[in-house]
């Protein structure tokens, strides 16, 4: 069992989370909508797992790096 | 006499073939373990059957001390030589690990120094297989000095002919600026590792505790570093890609890259272009789909794939002519322009005018990216490479602009003010100096505040500002673009424009060198 960090690829904001603690998740599974240099773009799962820690909420702006979730993988 | 003769013919031949057995079978056996091939198993399976012309397998090691002095060693440690790949001459040099792990000793690198020496002479490509444990230390002075050797000629040779590295096993210590210099490396999975230092030097010097893997694997290569331009699954994979690579190179940067009898009509209509680009430019899609589509057969041989994905760059053919394809992925950061993709999309774009192959600039780019943190990366520094690499090429440049086509973002990719010989536009293109909506904001800025419905006016007056500033016929308008294409009509758009540009003439003012930003 181990923790994987999901993070923002770059500076903007949280458009949409598409996912709750608790969820079970799939590799590749859109999990946080976020806005950046006019374009609305997923972030997306890199493992299977489920869903430890939420970090951030709507609305809120995020820097480069920043963790958004926690996934646990089996 | 003739008997004394064929005596002299059989002892040499009796030490050729022991030689040729490297470090001896249990060496053999333990390499083969490791999911690696030896050094000669590796350039026969590169090579074209029965090519391979080996030279200086006698080489011998002048190590007196420390034990050297009483060690074979065959070949020293590294064969050499040169045959054909695809029937075109290459030269190569491999080194055994089953010998002495493949280190890197005084007449080890005299061999390596000649090879690059001979195919610099000579206008033919290099591939150097690289699996050694690192510098030979009983050699010292002799090691360290033929490393400096190696490395002057590598960047003698740097635009001459084209050199790949190939990463197949450990390349430790000062050896890891050897690859650093030549053009393409590609790693294989499990067995390659390239580190300036190993775990056991770098935790008694700056105590950090790391596995070989995390220190300099494929994928901290491929990923994090940019060191790498692809992660390979095994070294026939590896050696297949190689070949797959050279097929789209010159031999020297005298020739043109080769031509190939295309299996695909230059006329064919690139229908799903229709279906795969969204006409909402806030909605993403997949670069690689596009390129797909327009290029022969679909075949595409991406540089890079893993580091900075938001800018697509490798080799195809249109009508059988070889291209360098540099375009942005809008899946990705949004297609924006950061320091990472500059550094690896400038590199990309000079190789390709060192060698003669022409550039398909394929724009859907909101700019560099903004904020604090790209600006401490260095965007300006970085992204200035791109506008520098694009001006200074003079191998044909054919842009298209599928969607956004903003700021310098616009620019960097290659418009015609960077020198593009043919730009063609989309009906979905939005060139323009900056994003429509900034521009609306600020220059009604106050209309839009003293309006009873704010939303209302911002949106009348972003219809306005599209309709007089972001439609394609504003920049068509002014000969940005040559003309307004029907996506469906991209590939015999591009092949037209490529094939007239063939025999282009773009002369450099004379100077000593040009400064790229670095």
């Amino acid at each position: 069992m181990s923790e994987e960090k999901i993070i923002a690829p770059m500076v903007g904001k949280v458009i949409k989370l598409n996912v709750k603690s608790g969820d079970q998740v799939k590799i590749n599974q859109p999990v946080v909508v976020f806005e950046s240099m006019k374009i609305e773009m997923d972030i997306m799962t890199p493992v299977d797992g489920t869903v430890k820690e939420i970090k951030v909420s709507p609305g809120q702006v995020i820097e480069a790096e920043q963790v958004l979730l926690t996934i646990e993988t089996l | 006499m003739s008997d004394q003769m064929m005596e002299k013919i059989k002892n040499i031949e009796d030490l050729r073939v022991k030689i040729k057995q490297g470090g001896g079978q249990p060496a053999v056996d333990k390499q083969h373990q490791r999911g690696k091939m030896t050094a000669r198993e590796r350039i026969d399976y590169l090579m074209d059957t029965g090519t391979f012309t080996e030279f200086d397998i006698f080489a011998k090691h002048i190590g007196r001390d420390y034990g050297l002095d009483k060690e074979t060693v065959p070949a020293d440690g590294v064969i050499t030589g040169y045959g054909k790949i695809n029937g075109r001459d290459t030269f190569v040099y491999s080194e055994d690990f089953t010998v002495i792990a493949g280190t890197f000793g005084e007449m080890h690198g005299r061999k390596i120094c000649k090879t690059v020496d001979l195919a610099r002479q000579m206008g033919c490509p290099i591939i150097g297989m690289n699996d050694s444990g690192g510098a030979r230390v009983t050699e010292e002075m002799g090691a360290l000095s033929m490393y400096g050797q190696l490395f002057f000629r590598h960047v003698r040779t740097s635009g001459v002919v084209p050199q790949i590295a190939l990463i197949m096993g450990p390349v430790a210590g000062g050896q890891a600026y050897s690859p650093a210099l030549m053009d393409f490396i590609f790693m294989v999975e499990k067995t390659s590792y390239m580190f300036i230092a190993g775990p056991p030097l770098v935790k008694a010097i700056v105590h950090e505790e790391v596995t070989e893997e995390q220190l300099g694997g494929p994928s901290i290569h491929a990923k994090i570093s940019g060191v790498s331009d692809r992660t390979t699954k095994d070294d026939k994979d590896c050696l297949d890609k190689t070949r797959e690579l050279l097929s789209y190179l010159p031999a020297n940067c005298h020739e043109r890259p080769p031509y190939v009898q295309p299996d695909d009509k230059p006329d064919r209509l690139t229908e799903k272009l229709i279906e795969i680009i969204p006409v909402d430019a806030n909605k993403i899609y997949d670069m690689h789909e596009v390129i797909k589509e327009i290029v022969d057969g679909g075949k595409f041989f991406e540089i890079k794939p893993e580091y900075a994905p938001n800018l697509i760059i490798g080799f195809s053919r249109l009508n059988g002519h070889p291209v360098g394809v540099v375009a942005n992925n809008p899946t990705v950061m949004a297609g924006c322009l950061d320091y990472k993709s500059s550094d690896k999309g400038s590199r990309f774009i000079r190789f390709c005018n060192a060698f003669n192959i022409p550039l398909i600039n394929l724009q859907d780019v909101p700019a560099f990216l903004i904020g604090s943190k790209s600006e401490r990366d260095g965007i300006i520094r970085h992204g200035a490479k791109m506008l520098y690499a694009y001006a200074e090429a003079n191998v044909p440049k054919i842009t298209v602009v599928l969607r956004k086509a903003y700021a310098g973002g616009y620019l960097a990719m290659c418009s015609k003010d960077l020198g593009a010989d043919f730009v063609f536009e989309l009906p979905t293109g939005e060139i323009c100096l900056m994003g429509p909506a900034g521009a609306v904001n600020i220059l009604f800025r106050k209309e839009i505040a003293a309006a009873p419905d704010q939303q209302k006016l911002r949106e009348e007056k972003l219809k306005e500002f599209y309709d007089k500033y972001v439609n394609p016929m504003y920049s068509a308008s002014l000969q940005h673009v040559d003309d307004i294409i029907d996506p469906r009509k991209i590939r015999l758009t591009l092949i037209r424009a490529l094939e007239i540009s063939l025999n282009k003439i773009d002369e450099l003012p004379k100077k000593k060198i040009g400064l790229t930003p670095v």
